[in-house]
């Protein structure tokens, strides 16, 4: 009884305090969560979990492991949560570069679980490479709140940017930007990433359903620039009539519009990337790129934070879960015409 | 037609192969200007690199900092300009500032190698790590976008006769490595040394030395690389050039360099660096979907170095078949 109390509390604690910011989004939590103390496994677990005050004197150390820290998104990510607890001198945040790779991640969580830091902020390279590290924090009492990417494991929070809806999203508008008709291309990152997979997914659903919209080609610039102004020279030299590209993140959808502009068709076609770095937002005002799906990654990680200290400071224990909570950061479709709402102090 | 010796044109004969069946496939698109210059924009970098550091691989050296010595030198180039205001004499600047940092850490790759007799392998795959640091250092590890001057994005961008100007920095660059390995004595030192450095160190060539300026030269094409890579995507990073190793020591190997020293051409390397670049945009063209191109271009690699090896074998066995004769007679 006293777990179940302990659970309802925090899940509305959880649904409270994440209500109260700014940017709206989304909580998906279990309706009804596992009232028994056994785990997603059916085993019975035990919270090793040590409950901190992280807002009085208490030492408190979050480890936050990115999946590339010199991409934007990892940057922006570190940047808010290290916004978030700039106001404590208790708290330390530490970041760890993964490298972009899972085994790397797995060596750095391993270190951090021996080191008992008090809370882990994550974006998987892998969602099941990662899975055994993120249970064996979990059972250390470590709570493990990831980014984007979901562990193949129960644990305490996703904090995630749409990826189908996104997808959807930028595939509307660009229908609505090309008239319901014309020949378009996909510039892909690397297959078999989960989110960019779903991401592009959605988008080829969606555009479906545009009768005059056809796809001639899809081809991957493994998420880089300078790759992707090659793809998309390629996709200029066979298809002449190429109406527009929809790129699965912003830094190719940045290389395909200096690809278009080489060619001189700059300004001619409908380029969308799918992030919302301030490159791409600028590229939007200059009228080089027509759009892009907005996230706060600021805000995303600053919210990773707040449910991190919030399970340092509960009781709350992973193991009461039969599903890992996950709160959905509500995206922004940047055009010409919206892009202006976006502040420059929200742009990353 | 059994005494032509097939492997002597293999390189020749792989490059027409290629252009026909994508000429057949997809012919207007594929012998448009356009699409030939797209190719040949898309390897200029990796061409360019290449021409400084086949004297390493000649040497029997390798350099693994390449691409993230190419990444700090493109922050390098972008910081300066960013620290003069986007001026005309930030970008004369920081063109300067990153050569000097090219040829500075060729020099230090050099003196190490020679004065402590460190091997190469470990050397350059310390210095990498450094090299990145530095440039997630300077830019805090953020991607620096640079626009201005026009001057800087024409590096990278300006057509001249439809072709884009890295694309003729690539061809000057072949044309000057091609003349200092063939044409000068120091370019024989560098096969002499690469062939046998004990030899040639008896011989009273100054190894050491040739060393390091190999190293140097290596560092400042390198450097040049990473100026025409931060100007064709208006920006910097510390992952800049990431790739670029493997992507330059492929492009010597199908070109025929040996990784062992002593053998290997300009021509070929650049050759080398076409036929990656043709593979690619052939791949691109036939839209086979991504999953598959890892697959393909690891086949047509594969067939490219096998006919190179059958041109070696070739003169191996020829070479014995000269020896036994003489020494029979």
């Amino acid at each position: 009884m006293k777990r179940f109390s302990t659970a309802l509390a925090a899940v509305m604690v959880l649904t409270m305090f994440l209500s109260g910011c700014q940017i709206q989004k989304t909580v998906r939590i279990d309706p009804n969560p596992n009232l028994g103390s056994t785990s997603a496994n059916g085993e019975t677990a035990v919270s090793n979990k040590v409950r901190k005050d992280p807002y009085t004197a208490d030492q408190i150390r979050i480890a936050y492991v990115a999946h590339d820290l010199g991409t934007p998104n990892n940057q922006a990510w570190l940047e808010g949560i290290q916004r978030e607890c700039a106001s404590w001198d208790n708290i330390q945040v530490s970041a760890f570069n993964g490298e972009s790779s899972a085994e790397t991640q797995v060596q750095i969580m391993g270190d951090i679980i021996n080191q008992h830091y008090d809370a882990i902020i994550l974006q998987c390279s892998d969602g099941t490479a990662l899975a055994p590290s993120v249970a064996q924090a979990e059972e250390s009492g470590i709570p493990v709140i990831t980014l984007n990417l979901d562990a193949d494991t129960v644990h305490s929070a996703l904090v995630m940017a749409v990826d189908y809806d996104a997808g959807r999203m930028a595939a509307d508008k660009m229908a609505e930007q090309l008239g319901g008709s014309g020949k378009i291309g996909i510039i892909q990152g690397v297959p078999g990433l989960h989110r960019t997979d779903n991401l592009e997914q959605g988008f080829r659903d969606t555009i479906a359903n545009y009768s005059g919209i056809e796809i001639v080609e899809a081809q991957s610039a493994s998420f880089e620039k300078e790759t992707a102004i090659t793809v998309m020279n390629s996709f200029l030299q066979s298809h002449s009539d190429l109406a527009g590209v929809f790129c699965i993140n912003d830094a190719m959808a940045e290389g395909a519009a200096l690809a278009a502009e080489s060619a001189g068709k700059g300004g001619q076609l409908v380029i969308w990337g799918a992030d919302g770095e301030k490159d791409a937002l600028a590229m939007i005002e200059s009228g080089q790129m027509s759009g892009t799906i907005y996230t706060n990654s600021w805000d995303e990680g600053s919210t990773a934070a707040k449910i991190a200290l919030l399970m340092i400071g509960s009781e709350y224990s992973y193991n009461v879960l039969t599903q890992t909570p996950q709160v959905i950061m509500e995206p922004i479709v940047a055009t010409i015409e919206t892009v202006g709402d976006i502040a420059a102090e929200d742009r990353w | 037609m059994n005494n032509i010796n097939w492997g002597k044109y293999s390189k020749p004969i792989i490059l027409v192969a290629l252009v026909v069946a994508l000429t057949v496939l997809r012919g207007t698109t594929f012998l448009s200007v356009g699409n030939i210059a797209n190719v040949l924009w898309s390897v200029s970098v990796i061409g360019i690199m290449v021409c400084g550091t086949i004297f390493v691989f000649l040497l029997g050296g390798i350099d693994l900092s390449i691409a993230t010595l190419c990444g700090f030198c493109a922050v390098t180039v972008v910081e300066v300009i960013h620290y003069f205001h986007d001026s005309g004499l930030g970008l004369f600047v920081g063109i300067l500032a990153a050569i000097a940092v090219g040829a500075l850490a060729g020099l230090f790759h050099g003196f190490i190698i020679t004065r402590f007799g460190v091997p190469a392998f470990l050397v350059t795959f310390a210095s990498q790590s450094i090299f990145q640091g530095l440039s997630m250092v300077v830019t805090n590890n953020k991607i620096v976008s640079c626009t201005a001057p026009a001057a800087f994005t024409a590096i990278g961008s300006v057509k001249i006769l439809g072709f884009p100007l890295p694309i003729y920095f690539m061809i000057l660059m072949a044309l000057l490595s091609w003349f200092v390995l063939r044409k000068t004595v120091f370019g024989r030192y560098v096969y002499s040394v690469g062939g046998n450095a004990t030899a040639s160190e008896i011989s009273g060539i100054n190894v050491k030395r040739v060393t390091i300026i190999c190293y140097v030269l290596s560092g400042v094409t390198t450097a040049i690389g990473g100026i025409i890579l931060a100007s064709m995507t208006q920006q910097a990073a510390a992952a800049t050039g990431s790739g670029y190793t493997n992507d330059v020591i492929t492009a010597g190997v199908i070109g025929g360099v040996s990784l062992l020293g002593g053998e290997g051409t300009v021509p070929g390397a650049i050759f080398g660096a076409v036929l990656m670049g043709l593979l690619n945009n052939g791949l691109n063209l036939l839209s086979v979907p991504s999953t598959q191109t890892g697959l393909v271009k690891g086949l047509v690699i594969i067939v490219a170095v096998a006919f190179d090896a059958m041109q070696h074998a070739d003169q191996s066995r020829k070479k014995v078949r000269k020896v036994v004769k003489k020494t029979a007679s």
